[in-house]
């Protein structure tokens, strides 16, 4: 994928979410008797608004990365604490949803990672289980084979068979169908890869039944 | 896996607590004000912009500082940082977080000296703020003690109690390291903050433990080994512009001011809005004879310098000699005149600008106006004395050498090679300065040969006190103090001395004044010394024991 394309992609995916938020704010204006707001409708607004910022903040990074040459900066950071803030994050459009969103992580666990980066990862990661999810999403630190690995799964369908092709590709694939969901692997993998400690470097991977039996989605940092 | 339970803090403990608000905008004011009320918070100010920050910290000691990074006109979130922390208007105790618009890396890799205890991305939520506080309070009540002997530059007792931190293995070990290879450092224990941060390489090669082991290896005067980490730092992480400053510094060391000043044109290129840096870069370039660089890195430094606790007239004061120099006469004098009305009642400015004022009319043939200048210049000196520092005396001899008097040239000279002989950065500036200004025809045995007199005078004296003959020792070095009065080692060794005598013939209100003496002039001069610490600790039981 090249920038260009990420860029389309993601004005694309942006001008529907304002879309969606003009419309319901014309809704709400339009009818001057409708004083009591309806909450859902609020509860939608809000979680457009944050998908956009979540946009902004990957595109604005996408242009860093393409521009300046950024190297991560890595520091230390405890994984359970980190966790913990981005469930208080995304805790008001999971209970809209219904969603039983948890973090789980041993507290002594400690990771080497860019926080922004990561930060906007899976702020991305957790906004795209929102809507596939059916009723749970867990994100979770651990150690294995030596890498930091931090997962998002949920219990919906699970992702379909041509994306878990995907990542065997490498992201590599210009398909139109599911395009947003396959940027969001392409920023989830150039920030993974940005990540390296001597000799290894980070990576992406898709499954599906992990714990919960849908999506999970990990990513693997050295 | 485990689960950690909530951190359920009682609200009391942010209820307590101080706050300040630093945000341009109105409604962001109000926003966050509302979410800390929300959280429980009742001790709270607001300020508009760094101005009335610094004025708000002027008037109260806050234990919480939120501040945006974008203040509009005038000071920026890291100026206002800068300032408090420099001028001590919050202790370590205090936490103080930055909120920034989006991703901060540049903002961060662009700080030279302070970072905040925090990060926040706008917008966040008052959830997330709750969670953020309640952590930074958990953590600084953690290490309260260590802060504040940190505080009172007590770093023995700071590592003792750290040590004991560290030994229970708590959750943030490793938090605790790095603080303590840092205070090590700070402490004067190369060995040590050398081991530590050796052991943390080997497992993984952080950023921040390079550059400390980098800086480690300056402080031992191991330049090359200091080169080469700084330059490996470099190659994993281009945009980690504190490393370039070190590079820098080390190169200078090694006598490569070019490369140097390559090295800081990058890091200006980086991260444009250090004034640290643009001092440096200035500095550097006028010894490389560089006017077009140093004319451009003196005007931005003096620009950042509008609000900044990092101004000072000399940077303002070589600012005008280089316009004026390159040509830009009438710009360089209202460059001065302008310092004047930034530096108000400063004698200080007032004596670089006289010193400028003496290089512009000579230059210009104006010889009367010149040796004015030059008698202004002079009288201001002597009136600040040791204050004015040894870069003041070194302007000085150079002013003095152009209007043809070289004989006081040298005598200042003298001057400061005595009163710095352990200096070597400084001696090397000296020696550099001899050579420009033909002074002496082999600076650097010059050199040598006074470093090795007040050597002889400090073991002259060290011996005597050892052999028992405490009051020849004494009289040694009180005489030694006053004709090196702004040397460290000496006045060090008046004062424990005069500490000895004390403790062998009963302690004297007149004597221990004149210890307090001494050690205030080296506070003056470097108040992180190692030395002045342990004659201190000395000086301390002393004056409890009577």
């Amino acid at each position: 994928m090249k920038f260009a394309d990420v860029l389309a992609s993601l004005i694309h995916d942006m001008k529907n979410s304002l879309g969606l938020v003009i419309n319901t704010l014309e809704e709400f204006t339009a009818d001057p008797e409708d004083a009591r707001l309806d909450r859902k409708r609020i509860v939608a607004l809000q979680q457009e608004a944050k998908r956009l910022n979540n946009h902004l903040i990957e595109l604005l990074t996408l242009y860093k990365i393409e521009n300046e040459r950024i190297s991560p900066h890595i520091e230390e950071w405890n994984v359970g604490d980190f966790l913990e803030e981005l469930v208080i994050e995304n805790r008001a459009s999971a209970e809209a949803k219904k969603v039983q969103l948890e973090y789980s992580s041993d507290p002594e666990l400690y990771g080497y990672f860019d926080e922004g980066l990561i930060r906007g990862v899976i702020n991305n990661l957790l906004g795209n289980g929102l809507r596939y999810t059916s009723s749970r999403l867990l994100v979770s630190g651990g150690q294995e084979k030596g890498f930091l690995v931090l997962r998002v799964e949920d219990d919906g369908e699970g992702f379909p068979t041509e994306m878990l092709d995907v990542q065997a590709g490498g992201c590599q694939s210009d398909e139109t169908t599911g395009e947003h969901t396959h940027l969001g692997l392409y920023f989830a993998g150039l920030v993974a890869s940005m990540h390296r400690n001597k000799d290894r470097q980070g990576h992406i991977s898709l499954s599906n039944g992990h714990t919960l039996g849908g999506g999970c989605f990990s990513l693997w940092l050295p | 896996m485990k689960k950690r339970p909530p951190v359920n803090f009682r609200t009391s403990d942010l209820e307590k607590k101080s706050f300040l608000i630093i945000d341009d905008f109105g409604d962001m004011r109000g926003m966050i004000k509302g979410m800390l009320q929300g959280i429980g918070v009742t001790r709270l100010d607001v300020a508009a912009n760094g101005k009335d920050a610094v004025g708000a910290m002027e008037a109260k000691r806050y234990d919480f500082i939120l501040c945006d990074y974008n203040l509009g006109p005038g000071k920026n979130g890291q100026q206002v940082l800068e300032e408090a922390r420099y001028r001590n208007l919050i202790g370590l105790g205090s936490v103080f977080i930055m909120i920034t618009a989006e991703n901060t890396l540049d903002m961060v890799m662009g700080a030279v000296e302070y970072e905040p205890d925090s990060y926040l991305t706008k917008p966040f939520t008052k959830d997330l703020l709750r969670v953020r506080l309640n952590k930074m309070v958990e953590k600084k009540n953690n290490l309260q003690d260590v802060e504040r002997a940190v505080d009172r530059k007590d770093f023995e007792v700071a590592l003792v109690l750290l040590d004991k931190k560290i030994a229970g293995k708590p959750r943030n070990l490793r938090e605790l390291i790095k603080l303590k290879a840092e205070l090590c450092f700070r402490a004067g224990d190369y060995q040590q903050a050398a081991t530590i941060l050796e052991g943390i390489i080997a497992e993984r090669e952080m950023s921040w433990a390079l550059l400390g082991l980098g800086k480690v290896h300056c402080a031992r005067e191991d330049y090359e080994k200091a080169r080469a980490l700084f330059e490996k730092l470099l190659l994993q992480n281009e945009r980690f512009t504190s490393a370039y400053d070190w590079l820098a510094r080390t190169l200078q060391m090694l006598d490569r001011y070019e490369d140097a000043q390559e090295v800081l044109e990058k890091a200006v290129t980086l991260s444009p809005n250090a004034i640290l840096r643009q001092q440096a870069l200035g500095l550097l370039a006028i010894k490389n004879q560089d006017e077009e660089t140093a004319s451009k890195a003196l005007a931005k430094a003096v620009k950042l310098g509008r609000h900044s606790v990092y101004k000072h007239p000399s940077v303002n004061a070589s600012l005008a000699k280089i316009r004026v120099r390159m040509g830009a006469g009438r710009e360089g004098m209202k460059i001065l005149k302008n310092m004047l009305s930034e530096f108000p009642d400063s004698k200080e400015a007032s004596l670089y600008a006289a010193m400028a004022e003496c290089v512009i009319h000579s230059d210009a043939g104006d010889k009367d106006a010149a040796e004015a200048s030059l008698q202004r210049s002079a009288e201001l000196h002597e009136q600040i004395g040791l204050d004015a520092g040894p870069e003041a005396a070194l302007e000085m001899v150079r002013v003095c050498d152009k209007l043809g008097d070289s004989d006081k040239a040298k005598n200042l000279l003298h001057t400061v090679v005595i009163n710095n002989h352990s200096d070597d950065r400084l001696l090397r500036d000296v020696g550099k300065l001899m050579i420009e200004l033909g002074l002496h025809s082999d600076p650097e045995s010059y050199i040598e040969g006074i470093h090795k007199e007040v050597v002889n005078i400090n073991n002259q004296g060290v011996e005597l006190a050892k052999s028992g003959r405490l009051k020849q020792a004494l009289d040694h070095f009180e005489e030694a103090a006053q004709g090196m009065p702004a040397n460290k080692v000496v006045n060090l060794n008046a004062a424990r001395v005069l500490i000895m005598n004390m403790k062998e013939n009963g302690v004297g209100r007149g004597q221990l004044g004149r210890v307090k003496q001494y050690l205030e002039r080296v506070r003056k001069l470097d108040d992180e010394d190692p030395g002045l610490r342990r004659v201190h600790a000395m000086y301390r039981q002393l004056s409890l024991q009577s």
